[in-house]
């Protein structure tokens, strides 16, 4: 569904995306993990077109997005969930919701018809729907984000580190959510510092370590694999040639 | 006809393409960061492994050669902390530096994978008996016959070296389904057999896997009509996988090179300019997905050749042509790989022998059975007493079995 090819970005004169290639099969979770300023975020606002990239190619559904407006990519049916500010606090929850709509605005049968469903997901919403954002609890607000998301009915969603900040137990319910939302036929590329509860989720993953991509593998190779619990889920490590 | 991993075997090429550039990116990237050995060479060769953009770009790596390995002896190749490694070997010679490849869990589910891939794709299934009849001791890449049966539920009879007539025997009482061997052993077994006058329609063999030496379709041929069976060869690489690089199908046109973790060339051994679709030449290989001892354009010495055309059997991974020729004075030796450099060693302990001499193999159907080594000698040994020249030639004996793992004849001369 999305194919990344070759993608650099820079941040003024520092480089902070190396040659960056992957791709996320329809219907597949998949997760790009690493450690803070390895360059996730970038990636994703690369892809929904808010960062530039010097070079390289990124096709989604076979179309080239690059040198697209970010509306434009959103309307191909690509959309990304922000790591911050990502409801409008002073709005309501229903106001946010039809925000999420905003392309097809025009269609109120759609429209209704995928905030049903919206709330069908997330029935906290519907009992909120007239409270403002702003009211919202942390994990409340992420579902929000996430309807606001889904009002689009998107192909594809790049969520940007949807546990930041939640409680435990809200963690794993947003896990849960996410699975859900695959096993409905979306297609997810999820970025995330919480690297076992991904993984665990992921069909697939990749491993971004200062701009370059150097490990890749299906959830459970990189749940297994050393480095990975060295570096994400720590794990401590002695060289056995160390005395 | 059976596909173990039809996802990636039949997969279309231009995203297998995608795929490999994908894989090589991360690779060349661990080698970079984690092993001191490729760093220098890429910095040497003024080459950032952010220049790697294009599967085309794989040609500005500089050949990792032999000789690199044994440079690096023992750790120096590896791109993970030893911890992470569950396995060490290596292949031959308890003589001077052998060569110590690691791998990690998941290099060895991969493996196991593609030894797997090439069983099913023969149509052994979980019914077949296996008798394996490779030299654990030598030929370490035999236990992955176990694995791999094992991974697809057939049984497995480790029969290892034992004679002739043993391995007859095995096969008739426990009805074996499949042999593999080295296929000169294979014609070993059935010479026995008609050396005793056995029938062998006293066997339930229907397929045999044979691989670890180079066998001309000669030998395909006698062994599929003596045993009334259909015979494939599996190709391995022993600094990489072995077996398990590629594997014939039943349309045996060719051995299908597992792309999605090995990125194959073709070069001109003397110039190492890289040669097109169907040139013959030195196989170049660079792995994909190992982690533990990730190899960059590895020059294997096998001569072969490669096509990607479509194949009957449906996979869309590019097939090899059986290697018969190798770039190197390496000579095989009833399945075992005996090395020049090994042969240099074992003569520099020797006062007065070498550094002259030759290999001379002699064989049946293109596969050789016994080796003599003429090595130049000087006159004080050449003009000495009989006794004398026995009691060298056993020493020399025993230090060449203990460095390539196989028995030789030594004769002394003035000129080799």
């Amino acid at each position: 569904m999305l194919k990344v090819k070759n993608i650099e970005a820079y941040f003024g004169k520092i480089q902070v995306l190396r040659h960056v290639s992957l791709h996320v099969e329809t219907k597949e979770i998949v997760s790009l993990i690493g450690a803070n300023g390895a360059g996730k975020t970038t990636l994703l606002n690369v892809i929904s077109g808010l960062h530039p990239s010097r070079n390289g190619s990124r096709v989604f559904v076979d179309v080239e997005t690059r040198g697209l407006r970010p509306e434009k990519i959103v309307a191909l049916g690509l959309v990304q969930v922000p790591e911050t500010d990502k409801v409008f606090t002073p709005l309501t929850v229903r106001e946010n919701l039809e925000l999420g709509a905003y392309l097809r605005r025009k269609d109120a049968a759609a429209l209704r018809e995928e905030m049903k469903r919206v709330f069908g997901l997330f029935p906290i919403l519907e009992e909120r729907q007239s409270q403002a954002a702003g009211m919202l609890s942390g994990g409340e607000r992420q579902m929000l984000a996430l309807g606001k998301a889904l009002m689009s009915d998107p192909k594809m969603l790049m969520l940007d580190e949807p546990s930041l900040g939640l409680a435990p137990t809200i963690v794993s319910e947003m896990f849960r959510v996410v699975q859900s939302l695959n096993r409905q036929g979306k297609t997810i590329l999820l970025v995330e510092q919480n690297a076992r509860e991904t993984l665990r989720i992921s069909h697939r993953g990749y491993v971004l370590d200062m701009g370059r991509i150097v490990l890749s593998g299906t959830g459970e190779e990189l749940l297994n694999n050393e480095e990975v619990k060295r570096a994400f889920l720590g794990r401590d490590y002695r060289q056995k040639w160390e005395r | 006809m059976p596909i173990l991993n039809p996802s990636i075997e039949t997969m279309n090429r231009k995203e297998l393409l995608e795929l490999q550039l994908e894989r090589l990116q991360i690779v060349v990237n661990q080698a970079y960061s984690n092993v001191d050995f490729y760093r220098k060479r890429f910095d040497e060769a003024r080459l950032s492994p952010d220049e790697i953009k294009t599967l085309d770009d794989l040609r500005r790596i500089p050949f990792t050669t032999r000789k690199d390995l044994l440079d690096n002896y023992p750790y120096g190749m590896f791109a993970v902390p030893l911890r992470d490694v569950v396995r060490l070997q290596f292949p031959l010679g308890m003589y001077g530096n052998p060569i110590v490849i690691g791998y990690t869990r998941e290099d060895l589910k991969m493996w196991n994978e593609l030894v797997a891939r090439v069983m099913v794709g023969i149509g052994i299934n979980e019914h077949d008996i296996i008798q394996v009849a490779f030299n654990y001791g030598l030929f370490i890449g035999a236990v992955r016959f176990n694995q791999s049966a094992e991974l697809i539920g057939a049984a497995v009879v480790p029969t290892s070296i034992a004679s002739g007539e043993v391995q007859v025997k095995i096969m008739q009482d426990f009805r074996s389904t499949v042999l593999t061997s080295a296929p000169s052993f294979a014609i070993h077994i059935m010479e026995t057999m008609q050396k005793k006058g056995m029938d062998p329609k006293t066997l339930s063999l229907k397929i045999g896997l044979f691989g670890a030496e180079s066998w001309p379709e000669e030998v395909r041929q006698a062994l599929e009509n003596y045993f009334n069976i259909q015979a494939y060869e599996i190709f391995g690489v022993t600094e990489l996988i072995e077996p398990g690089v590629a594997g014939e199908c039943m349309a045996k046109n060719g051995l299908h090179v597992f792309e999605d973790h090995f990125l194959p060339e073709i070069i001109d051994p003397t110039s190492g300019e890289v040669l097109g679709e169907g040139g013959e030449g030195e196989l170049v290989l660079t792995t994909l997905t190992n982690r533990a001892y990730p190899l960059l354009r590895y020059r294997t010495s096998d001569v072969t050749s490669l096509t990607s055309e479509p194949c009957p059997c449906g996979r869309t991974l590019a097939r090899m042509s059986k290697v018969l020729k190798r770039t190197d004075q390496m000579v095989c030796v009833r399945g075992i790989n005996v090395f020049p450099e090994k042969v240099e060693e074992v003569l520099l302990s020797f006062e007065g022998v070498g550094p002259g001499y030759s290999l001379v193999t002699q064989g049946k159907r293109g596969m050789n059975n016994h080796l003599t080594l003429r090595v130049e000698a000087s006159p004080g040994i050449l003009q000495g007493r009989e006794e004398e020249k026995t009691s060298l030639r056993q020493k020399i004996q025993l230090a060449f079995r203990r460095a390539a793992g196989i028995g030789v004849e030594i004769e002394f001369v003035k000129e080799p």
